[in-house]
């Protein structure tokens, strides 16, 4: 099995079924199963229809957390995600207002996130100097405000037609539709992460941006593509948030940027980049998911559920510091 | 000729004297457009008075940033903090201004120092962390509050220190400014945190505890985000659960904009000031110039991002001229 | 070792807090109650003592059977299902005392705590309202009776609600009338902005130049209120020697809202009154132009607890008199409607009658028409508190 570079299958580091059952992935698998386990126990309501049905209005930041993985495993960070979620929403509710048809809303709502998500890579690549977390946070003041005063001093616009949106909410079966888009996102995202020569300059990128460059990877052009990506992903959030809310207000999507990093650092990946994969990310995903529709049931109050999902974060992101330090002290000892 | 070049080069070679021109030049448009009220003494007295808490914990965040760091909790633990302070007062009836301050700042201490235990001792990086405390003492300010506010007369003794007129608010950043200059310029510790932040494995090799540094670091920026949160109190009168939400990004983009670098190792006390008050004035001018408040995100954002590449672009030049220099 | 020594006890550590946010969430949910039910108690106290406008929530239990055969009306019937209310947000007392309202009175319907819902978004917004909507939903409540922080963000999730048999109804701030049954209106919207207006004008002398500071700019209740006073202002030339200067916003931040009333300040010289229809924008524009000793006045809607301190007829103080209404009441009126839609005994149509136990003095209410064609039930007039009477409402709410 050569792969282009020549490189076979042996060359990578032999994956052990006991490395594959102690791996973080299947950590969160379990996680994710006493979740379950737990929310049945707690909550009558927890019941298979009932997380589905309340999944939608969580489901949309899912499409964003692919692509924040990308950005994180390139070693950047996107923290106006939110804002071009608050823009594009806005703009495709006036689209909505003007009577355009559904699908030039649905164009207009991913071009916004496109076109924001552009700008964005055009500062990053031009200005590599500056890091991305001050530029996106510039950038952030800026599409939420062209939301502000797109919007006028009402501070909100709503969906004249809710018709089209009503159906992108909508269910078959017991499944709400973004969940069959959420897998299918999965599925292509994963793939082109793990599976792809793209993906494998991604992680190369984020490793060490210097050596990749002279390896004669396109560095600029990879981090163009995913900021680019990321923007876009945010205008699918925006159009799935909109079938939730049928309107956009100048808190649309305020924190977004933050849950979704926190759901991909919970799924292994490292915000010093080249790090994790978005099977672990899915999962992690998953996991905040019913975590706080459990909570949420249980009518605690949203603040402390934060603090639980804070605690979570730290505690994630240290465990693989202190495995870490139990190996090291291992072979410390086996040198001895 | 000669003199004109030395002139620009002053003006180039330093971030701090670029930002003061360009402060001035807006100080002079402001005054301008609003037709000579800008710049009275009540009005300057409330931009330093308002943005107190920002520019208090901007020097924290310079001392973060310097060594490649950031906090995001920083206006978590000051809500916490400021919970705690003014329940205090309203349940327990505990009024002494002095002990209170103290508190504060012990409290402050206690979650940087958390913060820097954790990003130093168990390698995580400074924003999951933050981003975790973040949540975390947000919601346990909304515990202690438990849906109530101390204000108006429950905090009453304590507001005098921070009222309008008071001079206090002022001392304390006046204090905190000497000091912060003096250690950062003068003092072993000052240099360390720059050499820790220009480069780490560097800084370790040559005998410096880096984690030691990182702990002083992120305990200092407690220190100071307590003690904003007492001073909050203070000024507002009240405090509130939700109080400075959202406004850590304000705190980063004063820093950045009075040139510090979030890689690490550049930045200075007094750039950290003029970016700070560039930030406070644009924030006071903006409504007065008769801007309709709905355009004032947008403004400051586009004006931000273009400070921002402003600098840039300059740096890029200032490098070029020396390369060229050298070439010669 | 070392390092590995504090790591796993900082993991230790990070458990612990973790188990003790769980737990004191739930003892501070209990204690909410217990000092919820404590401020209903000196409520009654207090409101006995008075002349009182408006009645107390708590001790409604023991007549309201009584009242509601005396008045010819429909009682509200039993409580017998599962109440929910959302609040704007969390950490605010206004919301709080809502909240308080609310629970005493269904109490008093014979609800054990189990039905009582009291569910506060994380933040103050239309977002975090829906998700919590939604978990309200999948308990299967039998009503929600929710403050809207948008006007429109909410009505998917609240149309779902309804589809689920869940009766709707709003209070505080409004949706669009097709996506709840009623409204409970705490004082009718024209007569909320006339009592403003007049505070202005009998403040400013009759002339001069005033200013607005609102709280969100999306804050339908608060833009009802403002759209309401401008009309009033052109309608009457009584009013035409009153110049409005500015809408600001102060977003119901401490900070923002000082911000916004020091611009005010100083944007405009001339300016003789300041009404502020929100309860941190008036608390915050109160101590700058108290600290300031400065010769504007000020008006609008606060807490008493809140203001007791700025109000006063001297110089010294900043607001002569302002309005607000009971929110223990508003959020007990909420309880009663719940408990009526689900009930069967009013269908929120416009004409329905029911009493809501001790409140309005155990006469009955009646759901009104709005301006917009939508219905409502409207709490009562708005109360004016002033220097005779502030120490007293300060200790209730």
């Amino acid at each position: 099995m050569a792969g282009k570079s020549g490189r076979t299958i042996d060359a990578t580091p032999k994956t052990s079924i006991k490395s594959r059952v102690l791996s973080w992935e299947s950590g969160l698998i379990v996680i994710f199963i006493a979740v379950l386990i737990f929310g049945s126990i707690v909550s009558k309501s927890f019941t298979f229809s009932n997380v589905l049905r309340e999944m939608p209005k969580y489901l949309s930041e899912l499409f964003m957390m692919y692509a924040m993985g990308f950005i994180l495993v390139i070693a950047e960070i996107d923290i106006s995600v939110g804002a071009i979620v608050c823009l594009a929403g806005t703009m495709t509710c006036f689209a909505n207002r003007a009577g355009a048809p559904l699908i030039v809303q649905i164009i207009v709502c991913i071009g916004v996130g496109f076109l924001c998500g552009c700008l964005n890579g055009v500062i990053a690549t031009h200005f590599q100097e500056l890091p991305t977390m001050i530029i996106t946070l510039g950038t952030q003041i800026i599409f939420r405000g062209i939301a502000e005063v797109s919007m006028g001093s009402g501070g909100s616009v709503s969906l004249s037609d809710t018709m089209g949106f009503a159906k992108i909410g909508g269910m078959v079966g017991p499944f709400p539709i973004a969940f069959f888009l959420i897998i299918i996102a999965a599925v292509i995202f994963i793939f082109v992460l793990s599976r792809t020569t793209f993906g494998r300059k991604m992680y190369a990128v984020g490793s060490n941006r210097t050596a990749a460059l002279y390896a004669g990877i396109p560095v600029q052009k990879i981090r163009q593509i995913c900021f680019t990506l990321v923007g876009t992903m945010a205008g699918v959030c925006a159009l799935f948030l909109l079938a939730t809310s049928f309107g956009a207000n100048t808190t649309t999507g305020q924190g977004f940027e933050m849950d979704v990093i926190a759901m991909c650092v919970f799924g292994g990946i490292a915000t010093t980049g080249g790090k994790g994969n978005l099977v672990g990310a899915t999962i992690a995903g998953f996991t905040i998911v019913c975590l706080r529709i459990a909570l949420g049931q249980l009518n605690m109050s949203g603040q402390t559920i934060l603090v639980i999902i804070g605690i979570l974060l730290i505690v994630s992101a240290l465990i693989p510091g202190i495995n870490q330090s139990v190996k090291n002290r291992r072979k410390a000892i086996a040198a001895k | 000729m000669n003199q004109k070049k030395s002139l620009w080069k002053i003006i180039t070679g330093s971030r701090e004297v670029s930002l003061l021109l360009i402060l001035i030049v807006m100080l002079i448009v402001v005054q301008i457009l609003s037709r000579g009220t800008f710049l009275t003494p009540t009005n300057i007295g409330q931009i330093f008075r308002n943005n107190a808490l920002t520019m208090l914990m901007a020097l924290g965040m310079l001392c973060v940033m310097l060594t490649a760091g950031i906090d995001i909790s920083i206006t978590s633990t000051l809500a916490f903090t400021g919970m705690i302070i003014g329940m205090l007062q309203k349940r327990a009836g505990f009024t002494n201004t002095f002990a209170l301050f103290l508190l504060a700042a012990l409290i402050g201490i206690a979650c940087g120092f958390l913060n820097g235990l954790i990003i130093s001792k168990g390698h995580l990086a400074p924003i999951i962390c933050t981003m975790g405390f973040m949540y975390i003492w947000r919601g346990l300010a909304y515990v202690v509050s438990n849906n109530q506010w101390a204000s108006g007369a429950d905090v009453a003794k304590f507001a005098e220190f921070g009222k309008d007129g008071s001079v206090g608010p002022y001392i304390i950043l006046i204090i905190a400014y000497v000091v912060f200059f003096i250690v950062m310029k003068w003092t072993t510790f000052g240099r360390r945190i720059y050499a820790v932040g220009s480069n780490a494995d560097a800084a370790r090799v040559s005998g410096i505890n880096v984690d030691r540094v990182l702990i002083q670091v992120y305990t200092i920026m407690g220190l100071l985000a307590g003690l904003a949160g007492a001073l909050s109190v203070s000024i507002y009168a009240s405090a509130q659960p939700n109080m400075q939400y959202g406004k850590e990004m304000d705190v980063i983009a004063a820093c950045v904009i009075g040139g510090t670098s979030m890689n690490g190792g550049r930045g200075s006390v007094v750039g950290t000031f003029l970016g700070a008050l560039f930030y406070a004035v644009l924030a006071k001018a903006l409504p007065l110039v008769g801007l309709d408040s709905i355009w004032q995100n947008l403004i400051k954002g586009v004006v931000v991002l273009a400070v921002v590449l402003i600098n840039v672009l300059t740096q890029r030049t200032m490098d070029r001229a020396a390369l060229e220099r050298r070439e010669m | 070792m070392k390092k590995q020594v504090v790591s796993v006890v900082l993991t230790a550590a990070m458990a612990a807090g973790m188990l003790a946010g769980c737990g004191s969430s739930a003892s501070s949910s209990t204690s909410s109650t217990s000092s919820a039910s404590s401020s209903a108690a000196s409520t009654s106290a207090s409101s006995a003592a008075s002349t009182s406008s408006s009645s107390s929530a708590a001790s409604t239990s023991a007549s309201s059977e009584a009242v509601a055969s005396t008045s010819g009306a429909a009682g509200v019937g039993e409580a017998s299902g599962k109440y929910a209310l959302v609040p704007k947000s969390a950490g605010n007392p206004f919301n709080e005392r809502e909240a308080s309202g609310f629970q005493d009175a269904l109490k008093a319907l014979g609800c054990s705590d189990d039905q009582i819902i009291v569910s506060y978004p994380d933040n103050p917004t239309a977002d975090s309202q829906i998700t919590v909507i939604q978990s309200l939903i999948s308990q299967g409540v039998s009503s929600i009776a929710v403050a809207a922080n948008d006007a429109s963000a909410l009505d998917a999730a609240l149309k779902q609600a309804s589809d689920a048999g869940i009766k709707v109804c709003t209070l505080d701030s409004d949706v669009d009338a097709d996506y709840r049954s009623v409204f409970c209106n705490q004082a009718g919207v024209k007569e909320i902005a006339q009592a403003l207006m007049d505070a202005v004008y009998d403040i400013s002398g009759g002339s001069g130049e005033y200013a607005i500071l609102s709280a969100t700019s999306q804050a339908t209740n608060q833009n009802a209120w403002i759209d309401a006073m401008k009309q009033i202002a052109e309608s009457d030339d009584k009013y035409a020697d009153l110049k409005l200067d500015e809408i600001a916003y102060g977003d119901d931040e401490a900070q923002k809202s000082t911000d916004q009333t020091q611009a005010l300040l100083t944007k405009y010289p001339d300016l003789k009154v300041i009404c502020s229809p929100t309860t941190v924008g008036i608390a915050a524009a109160a101590k700058v132009l108290q600290d300031q000793k400065s010769s504007v006045k000020l008006t609008g809607l606060g807490l008493p607890s809140e203001m007791k301190e700025y109000i006063g007829d001297d110089d010294s103080h900043s607001c002569p008199y302002m309005f607000l209404w009971n929110p223990i009441d508003l959020g007990a009126l909420a309880a009663y409607t719940s408990v009526a839609l689900v009930n069967g005994t009013i269908t929120g149509a416009v004409g329905d009658t029911f009493t809501a136990g001790d409140l309005n003095d155990g006469n009955p209410y009646t759901i009104t028409e709005n301006s917009d064609k939508a219905s409502e039930i409207i709490l009562g007039q708005p109360f004016k508190f002033d220097p005779s009477n502030i120490e007293e409402w300060a200790e209730v709410y």
